[in-house]
């Protein structure tokens, strides 16, 4: 696997990110650090809480044009971005279509990840993917318990084929990620606690998700259940304090303290869908611009000009932040391929 | 406090090591802490105790304890035998 140390161009721009959140109190400002590309909406599980709508097959067989692929690979580095996730839908379902965008991309440049359900990740695919300089894979566990995982996924074995994803990562060594979704349901549970624990004895890394109201969600109309409250919110800083290899996105990772807040990351991670729209994150469904018709330069700069994405949020706008999220991710119908047009929903006081 | 110590403070502080630790065996991904978030905080650490800006160049090169110690003679900065 291609280290930090032999991706110059990455380091470079990871210092610079690193150096101005430095200089900027540990917030991460109007610092962009990557993009969230869904390469294609298909997948092979049916997850009851997808934010992508993938269970019902929505725009399942639309992708990014590999010539755009590489475009925006290019102007994410040209901008400074260190960092660029591949998601989808299923990636592994199209194998030959991953490879073709990852010699677009050209991971040499970034912190590249994918993110998976692992189900087809077996050594010889984790072996590729190490071979294309891939750094890290993001795997999501549901549950320590193998049958409520694969009820959630909808489809068995899927709990075992995740684990064992994980350790074929870390076998050929790029870093083993073990996303975990927290809501108001599962906080205090004994299972959380159990995959902290888990990922901490295997030397992953844990990526904490915080629940969110949007896609299957959202139509399900269980935010109560959902969105978690202070207590629970608690509860994730004391993992963190406690575990020290637990991340979320709106935390520092650069705080040896395991305090520090980045704030949410909405502009700052672009998220990118199949047809090109260009939303403030993978869970906010605004969309700020459309990649077939403007730069990334000029949809981010329209972004930020945004003030509740321009302005220091400590809490996850999505996850976390009740009146933002009744007030703009609450419309009927509203997903990534059906998002909320930013000039239309924010009012004239809402830019600067 | 000399050379020496502001080095091995710089990497304790970054890791959250015991100084049994540091040693020439001492390399990059070679304990869980000295990853990629890691190599930054330590860089900044180094950065802040020997009041220098280290170029791209030596940040990519640095690759481990002894490595370290080299590079910082470029900002002559000299360690003690």
């Amino acid at each position: 696997m291609a280290s930090l140390l032999d991706k110059p161009r990455l380091l470079k721009k990871l210092k610079s990110f690193h150096d101005y959140v430095r200089k900027n109190n540990g917030q991460i400002g109007t610092k962009q650090r990557g993009i969230d590309l869904n390469l294609n909406n298909a997948c092979n599980l049916t997850c009851d809480y997808c934010f992508t709508n993938s269970p019902i097959g929505d725009h399942a067989k639309d992708t990014l044009p590999l010539d755009m692929v590489r475009s925006v690979a290019d102007q994410a580095d040209e901008l400074g971005m260190f960092e660029f996730d591949l998601q989808g839908g299923e990636l592994l379902l199209r194998p030959d279509y991953l490879f073709d965008a990852l010699e677009a991309i050209r991971p040499e440049r970034f912190y590249f990840y994918l993110t998976t359900n692992g189900y087809f990740l077996d050594e010889a695919m984790a072996k590729r993917l190490a071979e294309a300089k891939v750094s890290r894979v993001s795997v999501s566990i549901d549950s320590f318990d193998e049958g409520t995982h694969d009820k959630i996924r909808g489809r068995k074995e899927s709990w075992r084929r995740a684990m064992d994803a994980l350790k074929h990562v870390q076998n050929q060594g790029m870093d083993p990620y073990l996303n975990i979704t927290v809501g108001h349901y599962n906080a205090f549970s004994e299972d959380i606690e159990m995959l902290c624990k888990y990922s901490d004895d295997q030397n992953y890394t844990t990526l904490l998700n915080v629940a969110v109201p949007s896609g299957m969600w959202l139509k399900l109309d269980k935010m109560a259940e959902v969105i978690v409250d202070e207590k629970d919110k608690e509860r994730l800083i004391e993992l963190r304090k406690r575990h020290k290899n637990i991340l979320r996105n709106i935390w520092n990772p650069f705080d040896k303290n395991y305090e520090q807040v980045l704030g949410c990351n909405t502009v700052n991670r672009l998220y990118i869908t199949p047809l090109g729209d260009v939303l403030v994150c993978p869970y906010v469904h605004v969309k700020i611009g459309n990649v077939f018709e403007q730069s990334l330069k000029e949809i981010s700069e329209y972004g930020f000009r945004i003030k509740h994405f321009r302005e220091h949020s400590p809490l996850c706008l999505a996850g976390e932040n009740k009146e933002f999220i009744s007030k703009y991710m609450s419309t009927e119908g509203q997903s990534i391929f059906n998002p909320s047009l930013a000039e239309d929903i924010f009012a004239k006081e809402d830019f600067v | 406090m000399s050379n020496k110590e502001k080095y091995n403070k710089a990497f304790m502080e970054s890791f959250s090591i015991e100084e049994t630790v540091l040693g020439e065996s001492l390399e990059y991904n070679t304990i869980p802490e000295w990853d990629s978030i890691g190599h930054m905080g330590l860089i900044a650490e180094l950065e802040d105790a020997f009041e220098i800006s280290m170029e791209m160049d030596d940040i990519i090169d640095f690759s481990s304890y002894k490595k370290g110690m080299e590079l910082l003679s470029k900002y002559e900065i000299t360690f003690e035998a």
